[in-house]
């Protein structure tokens, strides 16, 4: 019995269910200290977030697929791990909605028609709102509910396929499990345009539903595939630390998905600025407002902390990784990788606050701050959802080759140069 | 002598024999010296020991030089050689000016890697010794070559290192 505690306890799939479990229930005290809107906000943050790390790892599966990538074989079956963690996802968001439809003024305010925006520094009811009304085909809980959950079942679906898909040709080496993911990549590909872009305008964006942006959606996108991108970089310096990936990986590997990394961060910065600058540029109070009440409080026009925030975000999201991904020494060199990606996936963190939090507001419309107790709640968030989803990573890794040793791209994959 | 001879040139008939020999010429510090093979030879640059590329550094240079082109540009015509507003702007600010600066970083870029490569290879070439040999239609076709110049301080021991490393119809190039 003893013996086999410890084998438990050395598990890495355990180890990550125990941080999991503790981080969410450390969350939970929360709802007595800072209140239950505040702990959905954290939990939102958390589910925005990882979600979108499996959105993005999806994505770039799907990308290699339908593009018939060759390079990224070897590294393609730790994404097609990473991907099982969906159905835990799905499971993890539906304490939001249960909370929602219990009492819709805590998050998304929009599902409640007659919320009183007074509350929150406006006048009114929502269904009072001009813009609500012109808005409510989208921002309503049938649509909300209805929307959320086929998409959730619809990234469970792919993602089995694709599991399926790879796992299954290590045993029978049949090329039809390859068209065979070609076929769902060209399926998914637009089904999770779709998706992601709405779940994250209907979860994030609409938390101001009064606010217009055109790039939100391309935005998460970017933010997903830089986020996938980062956690196979530590992937791999773990599979390469622990011995599994040496001498599958070559400097070139290395070199492929640093290049990546360096493309999607200029990606992110120019959709990122575009949002900005249109809306700086149009200057109308719809949409300036997101921007306004991201740096100055609504009631005095003082400088909040959200602008310091913003400024971390212009350096540290962009030009930290821009500067630090652009040499070829940087891509090829594994401890300078890791901090990149361990940095790239704190600073969209960052980000992901950055974008929900400041939507709880007061009465006098001022954002709550970035500095409080709620942050630590934020925090213990990300850990519990991070614990599960790394939980489900651990889980399905045993249970395939390391790499996709059948697949008729892997000896290309293998020798893989310049 | 020297003076007169481009350098002596050397055939190899397979892919694996060129990159063994390469190795060696590099293992005893040529530098002037060249492959020459009808098709790609997959790690030859490694066994020749050509480092990386140094056009990235053209590119970064026309990178910035490009960004602080857009920038200034802007900036002087904005707010000091015709100030005017529009749409209740500042004369200058970075954010307007960034499209522009942004579509010169890459505009230059693209000129500095393209300039920056011919500048590096020396191209066009219209004229090379090395053509001026019989050998050299066998190494567009089948053979291949490896051309080590008369300019390298190790050249008095070229010959007998080719030969060491299994070359034949080792002959001196005319300059």
């Amino acid at each position: 019995m003893a013996s086999s505690t410890t084998a438990n306890s050395s598990n890495p799939a355990n180890k990550a269910l125990m941080i999991g479990i503790i981080g969410i229930v450390l969350t939970i005290p929360g709802i007595f200290v800072s209140g239950g809107a505040k702990v959905a906000f954290a939990w939102l943050t958390a589910m925005t977030f990882w979600t979108g790390m499996a959105i993005g790892m999806l994505m770039l599966i799907m990308i290699h697929h339908i593009v018939d990538a060759s390079w990224s074989t070897v590294i393609r079956r730790q994404f097609e791990h990473g991907i099982s963690a969906f159905k835990w996802l799905g499971l993890l968001f539906v304490p939001l909605v249960v909370a929602s439809i219990i009492d819709p003024s805590i998050l998304w305010k929009y599902l409640d028609p007659s919320y009183d925006l007074a509350n929150v520094g406006g006048h009114g009811t929502v269904g009072s709102d001009v813009l609500w009304q012109k808005k409510s085909g989208l921002l309503s809980l049938e649509f909300f509910l209805g929307f959320t959950i086929v998409s959730y079942l619809g990234w469970i679906l792919l993602a089995n396929r694709f599991r399926r898909c790879s796992f299954s040709q290590d045993a029978d080496g049949d090329i039809l499990w390859t068209r065979k993911s070609r076929f769902w990549s060209a399926v998914g590909l637009p089904f999770m345009a779709i998706t992601l872009s709405l779940c994250v305008i209907l979860w994030v964006k609409a938390l101001d539903y009064h606010w217009f942006s055109t790039m939100f959606g391309v935005w998460y996108f970017a933010e997903c595939v830089r986020g996938a991108l980062a956690i196979g970089i530590l992937m791999m310096c773990y599979l390469t630390t622990r011995g599994d990936y040496r001498g599958v990986l070559n400097k070139n590997h290395w070199y492929s998905i640093g290049m990546l990394s360096f493309a999607f961060t200029v990606f992110w910065a120019y959709v990122t600025f575009s949002q900005y600058f249109l809306i700086w540029n149009a200057n109308i109070p719809e949409e300036t407002f997101w921007y306004n009440i991201r740096e100055i409080q609504n009631s005095t026009g003082e400088p909040n902390q959200w602008k310091w925030i913003g400024m971390l975000l212009l350096f540290g999201h962009f030009f930290v990784p821009f500067f630090g991904l652009i040499s070829y020494p940087a891509k090829v060199s594994k401890k300078w990788m890791k901090i990149m990606a361990s940095w790239i996936i704190f600073i969209i963190l960052i980000d992901i606050i950055y974008n929900v939090w400041p939507s709880k507001k007061d009465a006098l419309g001022d954002p709550v701050a970035f500095a409080g107790v709620h942050m630590i709640w934020t925090l213990t968030a990300v850990i519990g959802v991070g614990g599960i989803c790394a939980w489900s990573y651990f889980k399905s890794f045993p249970t395939a080759k390391l790499i996709p040793t059948r697949d008729p791209r892997i000896g290309e994959s293998l020798t893989y140069h310049e | 002598m020297a003076a007169s001879t481009h350098g002596v040139i050397a055939t190899f008939n397979t892919a694996s024999d060129i990159y063994h020999a390469a190795e060696k010429v590099r293992d005893a510090g040529f530098t002037n010296w060249d492959c020459i093979t009808p098709c790609p030879v997959h790690g030859l640059d490694s066994a020749m020991g050509v480092t990386r590329s140094k056009v990235p550094r053209f590119s970064l240079a026309g990178g910035v030089i490009g960004f602080c082109t857009g920038m200034s540009m802007i900036f002087f015509t904005g707010a000091v050689d015709y100030p005017l507003i529009v749409g209740g702007k500042p004369f200058f600010s970075p954010m307007f000016a960034f499209p522009v600066a942004y579509e010169l970083t890459i505009l230059f870029t693209a000129f500095a890697t393209i300039g920056g490569m011919f500048f590096l290879n020396g191209l066009p070439m219209h004229y090379h010794p090395v053509l001026k040999t019989d050998h050299i239609h066998a190494g567009l076709d089948d053979k291949f070559l490896i051309v080590i110049e008369s300019s390298d301080p190790n050249y008095d021991t070229a010959k007998s290192l080719l030969e060491a490393a299994g070359g034949t119809e080792i002959t001196e190039i005319e300059s």
